[in-house]
C-alpha cells in the first residue's frame, strides 16, 4: 500500500473522514486534498470568471467549505473531483450573475461513467471531452459554452443567438449527449 | 401541463442552473415522482462534472494555499479561544477573574437567545419557504383547471356504467318574484328537426299549465334555456316537458316527456 500516489475513493473517503475532527491531522488531511484538487476547483473558476483573483476567491470559498462541513460529501454517491468541478462551476457563475451564495454546500448527487479518481484517467478524460468540444458543430458549441460556462440562461442564448428556444435546448442536449458518448 | 419528454428536454438546462423560475419549479415537482428523470439528471451532471474538468490546467499560485492554511487556522484558533492558560489565570485577582467570567455568562446568555431567535427565523423562513411552494403549485393547479373550463377547444365527456344508457336530466331554476327561469337539460331524447321541446309551469292549485320557452338540444342532448314568464310571482308546484311543433304551443301536448321528479 505503501507510495500509493494517485487517489483513490478510500483516500478521498478516508481524507474527509479526517476532516471532522478539526485537529492537526485533519489540517494536514486539507493539505492532502487541496494538493490534490485546487487545480480542478481553480482552473473551472478560472474558465467561467476569467480573472485571477476571482478565481483564487472561489478556490478559497469551495475549500472552506469543505472543511466545514465534510459531511456533505457523501463518498458512495459522487466522487470527489467532478463534486468539486460541479460546485466551483456552480460557486463562479454565482459571482459572474451576482446571486447571493448558498450558505451551504450544495448536495449534489452526480453519476458518471467515467472513474475520475485516477489521475491518469481524469486526464485522458479531459483529453476526450477536449476532442469532442473541438469537434462539435459551432452553433452546438457555443450554445453548450453560453450556459454552462457563461452561466446564461437558454432565453438570454435564444435572444443573444436569435435562435429559436426549441433550438437552443436541442444544441445543449446533443452537445452533452456526444460527450457522454465519447466516454462511454 | 408539460409531459414527462418535454421535461426530459429540459434536464440538462436545469442541471447548469439555465431554466428559468417557473419551469424549474416544474421540473423539480416532476423530479419528485419520475425516477428515470432523476437517473437521467444524475448522468447529466456527470457529464457536465466532465465538460468543467476539460477547463482544469492552469495551477492556482502558491499563495492561495497559504491563505487557506491561514483561514483554517484562524478558525481553529476562534473555536479553542476560549480554553486560556491555568497559570496566567492563578496569578489574576478574584475580581479580575470573576469579571470575564460574568461577560461571558451574559454573553452566552445574549448568544443564546440570539441563536435562538436565529433558529425561529430560519424555522419560520423554512416554513413560509414551504407554504410559499404549496400556494404557487396550488394557484397553478387552479389556473390549468381554469384554462380547461373555458378552453372551447377541450373535449367534454360523461362516462357511466357501460351498457347503461345516460340518464336524462332537467334541471329548472326558478325566481318566482322576477319570472326568470334557467333550464339546464343534459341526455334528452332526440327529437324530429320540424319539433322542440317547449317548457310549461305548473301552476300551485288546479290551473292550467302556463306555457314558457321552447328549446332544441344539441348532439348529446344537452341544452341551456334563459326564459322569463310573462306574469312575476306566480306560484310554481313544478314544471314539465312536452314536444311541441316549431313556434312552441298555448296548451300542452300530451304526452309530457318529462315530468317533475317523484
Amino acid at each position: 500500500m505503501a507510495g500509493r500516489q494517485p487517489a483513490t475513493p478510500q483516500d478521498d473517503a478516508a481524507l474527509i473522514a479526517r476532516l471532522r475532527d478539526k485537529d492537526e491531522n485533519a489540517q494536514n488531511a486539507m493539505a492532502d486534498l487541496y494538493d490534490r484538487y485546487s487545480g480542478i476547483v481553480y482552473g473551472v473558476a478560472l474558465r467561467v470568471l476569467g480573472d485571477t483573483t476571482a478565481a483564487e476567491d472561489v478556490l478559497q470559498e469551495v475549500f472552506l467549505q469543505l472543511w466545514r462541513k465534510p459531511e456533505i460529501f457523501d463518498a458512495e454517491r459522487g466522487r470527489l473531483a467532478p463534486w468539486l468541478a460541479v460546485i466551483a462551476r456552480n460557486r463562479a457563475i454565482d459571482v459572474v450573475r451576482k446571486r447571493p451564495h448558498e450558505e451551504d454546500v450544495d448536495e449534489i448527487p452526480i453519476a458518471s461513467g467515467v472513474d475520475l479518481e485516477e489521475i491518469s484517467a481524469r486526464r485522458l478524460a479531459v483529453e476526450k471531452v477536449r476532442g469532442v468540444l473541438a469537434n462539435l458543430p459551432p452553433e452546438q458549441r457555443t450554445a453548450l459554452e453560453m450556459a454552462f460556462f457563461a452561466g446564461m440562461t437558454h432565453t438570454e442564448i435564444a435572444r443573444k443567438t436569435g435562435e429559436p428556444l426549441g433550438t437552443v435546448k436541442t444544441r445543449i442536449r446533443s452537445a452533452l449527449l456526444a460527450v457522454r458518448k465519447a466516454l462511454s | 401541463m408539460k409531459d414527462h419528454a418535454q421535461f426530459a428536454e429540459d434536464l440538462a438546462l436545469y442541471a447548469m442552473g439555465s431554466l428559468d423560475d417557473q419551469a424549474s419549479h416544474e421540473l423539480q415537482t416532476h423530479l419528485g415522482t419520475c425516477a428515470e428523470c432523476r437517473r437521467e439528471l444524475e448522468a447529466l451532471r456527470g457529464d457536465l462534472a466532465l465538460l468543467a474538468l476539460s477547463a482544469t490546467g492552469p495551477q492556482p499560485p502558491q499563495r492561495s494555499r497559504q491563505r487557506l492554511k491561514e483561514a483554517i487556522s484562524e478558525e481553529q484558533r476562534q473555536m479553542s479561544g476560549s480554553e486560556g492558560a491555568p497559570a496566567l489565570r492563578r496569578l489574576r485577582p478574584r475580581w479580575l477573574t470573576l469579571a470575564p467570567a460574568a461577560v461571558a455568562v451574559l454573553l452566552a446568555v445574549t448568544s443564546l437567545g440570539l441563536l435562538l431567535e436565529v433558529q425561529r427565523l430560519k424555522d419560520s423562513n423554512t416554513k413560509l419557504f414551504v407554504e410559499l411552494r404549496k400556494t404557487k403549485q396550488d394557484a397553478a393547479y387552479a389556473k390549468e383547471i381554469l384554462v380547461m373550463l373555458t378552453d372551447p377547444g377541450a373535449q367534454r365527456m360523461t362516462l357511466v356504467a357501460a351498457k347503461t344508457a345516460p340518464p336524462a336530466h332537467i334541471n329548472v331554476i326558478y325566481q318566482k318574484d322576477k319570472g326568470h327561469i334557467l333550464l339546464l337539460a343534459s341526455n334528452l331524447a332526440p327529437i324530429p328537426d320540424n319539433k322542440v321541446y317547449q317548457l310549461w309551469l305548473l301552476p300551485a292549485g288546479s290551473a292550467a299549465p302556463m306555457p314558457c320557452g321552447t328549446f332544441r338540444i344539441d348532439g348529446q342532448g344537452n341544452s341551456m334555456m334563459p326564459d322569463t314568464m310573462k306574469a312575476e310571482g306566480v306560484e310554481a308546484k313544478g314544471f314539465a316537458v312536452t314536444v311541441e311543433p316549431v313556434g312552441g304551443s298555448n296548451t300542452p301536448t300530451m304526452p309530457i316527456v318529462y315530468a317533475p321528479a317523484g
